[in-house]
């Protein structure tokens, strides 16, 4: 049965004018969990669900329906280190979350769509660039999937991601910490408070990515207002000097004053104001565990606000505007966060040159990082090329015991906006390490970005793959 | 004997099949302004030498909803709407005479805003100085609890027991808050035209002595008494295309994939046979431009028939979109697709020589040979319903999924065969097939198969069941049934359903019908609170799907 005819159409002055839909991948994973009574369960979306589905708003012609699909080996290996391959990380679920943004992401630069939901589970945005396991209900990180997917395919050159998950986008932030040419901005509950226990204001990117990874922790409580703050006075300044070509919304729910994970005070209509404002081209879903309370009307007012749906009457069976005063505290501290963090964003070129002339030729963070859901310690060390022409190859070794075993691997990055001298030598690299003895790593990988090939080598079996 | 009758926007066509065979067929002009007549007609040419004492069973299928809602001659309608936070209706300019009541349901079916009932009183008092006297009642999520649409029928029957109150449960209770407006609206539009006819023509059958059931075949390919159908008269549209998909398949029933082609005058419906399963329409049956929550076969019309006009246009020949009579060998004023038919494979529709004269014309003027004329003309039919049976495959390929397990199973479709239904049929299907590289199956009965379809379906019936165990309450989506659900298996929550089934189809008079149940759905999700299991919801569907009586054996 063909729908109801006609496309959609909006009056600009006195001219009719066609309007894209926006697109929605909805992917509930009605069979997945991580473990039965897990948040991250087949019920989460059941609400919401019964909402979307009862008010009808799939049928209304703002918004396209589409099918998500498998998200492929060589899209993963674009962004992570899976370990010790992709078929260990990557479930079903995992690739049909990644490739519900995959979708959304076609449909868009194709120009069927104006903008778009991919509102999907299992979540990504704890997911960092090596994978030893599940860190924060998160193993493959869906929106770096699809915003490199975007990057090779249609060539888009500068992306903002603004993470609105009440806990920090620590996954993202380490995928991107080098990268200049994507901003990654995350605002949630301060990390003294809440897991992963990171994003504060100092952690503001590489030495040659300074100020393009901004972190705005919110205190506990904060409101509507205290969140709408940050956006006006920070977000969307910032967004407007950055000019990205595209603007995605790493849209957690979790802020809401009824998560049970978090303890903040943000509504359902403060969700479609965000988005109303932000305007992103994609949000994809990331937590968010009030799936009573909050998820049926946050989505919602996520899809209706992004549609340019009126949303007016969307609210919470139980809210209240009098039960959400905010501390006057809450806005003295956010002012001076914004503060700081606006100052770093505009010396961004100046701090990357400083470091060009008093750093090199490599720099190295060592960490220890957690993976909360798998009880993994993985230990790192990075090394970043201070090139004068490019952000620098990057080279990891990494060791965690994970639950196949203990893994020492180690790995290269050839960056998207690599120079030639960059790739070179990270090639040599590639070769002088895969040269050692075979009880020094077990895996060794190669990310070249700018031939778009992904490189496993096994030192036991002595077998090298390429990605395909 | 049984009899089917379908009614389609041309003719009326009907078969009387018995013996395992069709023992007479009719077609006659459809009187628009008549159905009733066209009707009786059609029935009294299949009855001439029968008696009617030995009729087992009678089918028809309308156009009358079809028609009233097309010219809007349905009842005037006011709407009570029962919102609750969500969409703003005040935006959605769907009924011209609609109120918005307070009052919320939320998913579980917990009231989280009470109903107003001053307003109500105030809504009714609205309604009846608009000079109104039905009210459709509808309210988000009276699937899981009816309670608020009840309370306002109360209020506005003890006040202006006058209103004729239609209640959005009564008609349906799938999700889709939207849909069962648009269908509890029309319903209301349009029931009192439906009854008037229907007791016409039950009164019309007693008078020639028929003694036999007479029932009505739905869009979703079954049947339901007459008596049924005063309640449910939106389930009447689209019954002409499910008949010939019923048809199809009564004359294949071979569990194979098909396309079913009925080419008919100036339009030709397209539907899928997935395995054996007729493909129903994802969202519904479109009503007054809306969507509904109607079942419907997904049918795809294209506005390309038999006797659509044949042109050229700057050397380039056009098909359609409009007919301008019937075609060239029956006397009518242009080349149609069937002329070229009868040229390009020496056809004998009608009088071939006026085909083959009207087309040496037109060709002369394109200044081509007339077999190329023909020739291209098939080509270009074909072409056209080619590509719209591969947007028919293709769309339900991107039917979204919601579980990894159908995701990662999701496998394409081919056609294993193509099933030509319409007078035309035999000279199209044939080239059709071979450019899907299957069988062709054109039946003896192809022209009536319709009519057929019509005789001999057997009733259907969905139910969809919605269980509780932490608030221990179960409803079901037909006429606000539900109770105490203490049970706390899948298991059990199946077993009410098909309880559930043998009730309503006992009590529909198809109960003969209920032991050929099938679940359609099966879900069961565990409700966790805190970090422990408290409850379980489960989903349950279970339906008599589309099938044929037993009393159907085939056709010789």
């Amino acid at each position: 049965m063909d729908g109801p005819g006609g496309g959609l159409k909006e009056m600009r002055g006195n001219k009719e004018v066609a309007v894209k839909p926006t697109g929605l991948v909805f992917f509930p994973a009605f069979d997945w969990a991580i473990s039965p009574t897990h948040p991250e369960r087949e019920e989460r979306l059941l609400y919401t669900r019964d909402q979307i589905f009862e008010e009808g708003i799939m049928d209304l012609p703002q918004i396209r329906q589409y099918q998500p699909r498998l998200a492929g080996n060589k899209d993963i290996a674009r962004v992570h280190f899976c370990v010790p391959n992709i078929e260990a990380q990557a479930t079903e679920a995992h690739r049909i979350a990644a490739g519900g943004a995959l979708v959304i992401a076609d449909a868009l630069m194709q120009g069927e769509i104006k903008n778009g939901f991919a509102l999907v589970r299992p979540p990504g945005h704890h997911a960092m660039r090596v994978v030893h396991g599940n860190r924060g209900f998160c193993n493959i990180n869906n929106e770096p999937v699809m915003v490199e997917y975007m990057r090779k395919k249609y060539g888009v050159k500068r992306i903002a991601i603004v993470d609105t998950d009440v806990h920090h986008g620590d996954g993202t932030q380490d995928i991107y910490w080098h990268d200049p040419d994507v901003l990654f901005i995350s605002f949630h509950q301060d990390g003294r408070t809440l897991y992963p226990g990171s994003g504060f204001v100092d952690e503001s990117g590489g030495p040659l990515a300074r100020g393009t990874t901004l972190n705005v922790p919110l205190p506990p409580g904060t409101t509507d207002r205290g969140i709408m703050y940050v956006l006006e006075e920070l977000v969307l300044p910032v967004l407007e000097e950055f000019q990205p070509d595209l603007v995605v919304n790493s849209a957690g729910q979790d802020n809401h004053y009824s998560d049970p994970l978090a303890n903040m005070k943000f509504s359902a209509r403060g969700y479609a104001v965000l988005n109303e404002m932000l305007a992103p081209h994609i949000a994809v879903l990331e937590g968010g565990y009030s799936i009573e309370t909050a998820l049926p009307y946050v989505n919602m007012g996520i899809i209706m606000a992004m549609a340019g749906i009126d949303y007016s009457n969307l609210y919470e069976p139980d809210y209240h505007e009098q039960k959400f005063r905010e501390d006057p505290l809450i806005k003295d501290a956010l002012k001076d966060v914004v503060g700081e963090l606006t100052g770093i964003f505009h010396h961004r070129h100046e701090l990357a040159e400083e470091t060009r002339r008093t750093l090199g030729p490599m720099v190295r963070r060592q960490r220890r990082i957690f993976y909360d859901t798998d009880q993994i310690d993985e230990n790192q060390v990075e090394s970043l090329k201070i090139c004068p022409d490019c952000p620098g190859y990057l080279a990891i070794s990494s060791q965690a015991a994970g639950s196949r075993g203990r893994y020492n691997i180690y790995c290269i990055v050839i960056p998207p906006q690599g120079c030639p001298n960059c790739r070179d030598e990270a090639y040599s690299l590639y070769d002088a390490v895969r040269k050692q003895p075979p009880d020094a790593y077990n895996i060794l990988y190669l990310q070249d970005r700018i031939t778009d090939e992904y490189r496993h080598y096994d030192y036991n079996t002595r077998e090298e793959l390429t990605v395909e | 004997m049984l009899v089917g009758i379908d009614v389609g926007g041309t003719y009326t066509d009907g078969v009387l099949y018995g013996e395992n065979k069709i023992l007479q067929m009719a077609k006659h002009p459809t009187q628009e302004d008549d159905l009733e007549g066209s009707i009786l007609s059609v029935l009294d040419e299949l009855l001439q030498d029968r008696k009617a004492s030995d009729l087992q069973r009678v089918v028809f299928s309308t156009t009358l909803v079809t028609n009233l809602l097309a010219t809007g001659g349905g009842d005037p309608v006011a709407m009570i709407l029962i919102p609750g936070p969500g969409l703003n209706l005040k935006q959605l300019e769907f009924f011209p005479q609609a109120y918005l009541a307070n009052g919320a349901i939320d998913f579980r079916g917990r009231i989280t805003e009470p109903l107003d009932q001053e307003q109500i009183i105030k809504i009714g008092e609205s309604i009846k100085e608009a000079g109104l006297n039905k009210v459709a009642v509808i309210g988000k999520f009276s699937n899981r609890n009816n309670s608020h649409e009840r309370r306002v029928g109360e209020i506005l029957q003890n006040q202006y027991p006058d209103l004729d109150v239609v209640r959005g449960y009564e008609v349906s209770g799938e999700l889709n808050f939207l849909r069962r407006a648009v269908t509890t609206y029309y319903t209301a539009v349009t029931r009192d035209k439906w009854t008037y006819f229907a007791t016409g023509m039950q009164n019309a059958l007693r008078l020639r002595g028929i003694e036999a059931p007479l029932s009505i075949l739905k869009a979703d390919g079954g049947t339901m008494p007459l008596d049924v159908s005063l309640q449910f008269p939106c389930e009447t549209v689209f019954s002409g295309p499910a008949a010939s998909v019923m048809g199809a398949f009564a004359l294949t029933m071979n569990g194979r994939t098909a396309v079913v082609v009925d080419i008919g005058g100036t339009t030709s419906d397209l539907a899928l046979i997935l395995e054996g399963k007729p493909l129903y329409a994802s969202r519904g049956a479109v009503i007054g431009g809306h969507y509904s929550n109607v079942h419907a076969f997904a049918v795809r019309s294209i506005a390309l028939g038999g006797d659509s006009a044949v042109r050229l246009q700057e050397g380039q020949i056009s098909i359609g979109p409009e007919r301008l009579g019937p075609a060239a060998c029956f006397g009518g004023p242009a080349v149609t697709p069937t002329d070229a038919y009868n040229v390009l494979e020496n056809g004998s529709i009608g009088l071939p020589e006026l085909s083959v004269r009207a087309l040496e014309e037109l060709a002369a003027q394109a200044g081509i040979p007339a077999q190329k004329l023909a020739r291209d003309i098939v080509e270009l039919v074909n072409s056209r319903l080619e590509a719209s049976i591969k947007e028919m495959f293709k769309t339900w390929e991107e039917e979204p999924a919601y579980k990894v397990w159908e995701l990662v199973n999701k496998r394409r479709v081919t056609a294993e065969q193509v099933i030509g239904i319409g007078a035309a049929a035999g000279a199209f299907i044939p080239s059709l097939a071979e450019r899907f590289n299957c069988e062709a199956v054109v039946h003896r009965c192809a022209p009536v198969a319709n009519a057929l379809g019509a005789a001999i379906s057997r009733p259907t019936l969905s139910l969809l069941l919605h269980a509780d165990t932490r608030q221990q309450i179960y409803r079901l989506d037909r006429e606000g049934i539900g109770g105490e659900f203490k049970a706390s298996h899948l298991a059990d929550a199946k077993a009410l359903a098909l309880s559930g089934l043998q009730e309503v189809a006992g009590k529909l008079g198809i109960g003969q019908y209920a032991d050929r149940y099938e679940y359609f759905l099966e879900e069961q999700f565990n409700m966790v609170r805190g970090w422990s299991t408290t409850g379980k919801l489960f989903d349950v569907g279970i339906q008599i799907a589309p099938g044929v009586i037993d009393e159907f054996e085939g056709v010789q």
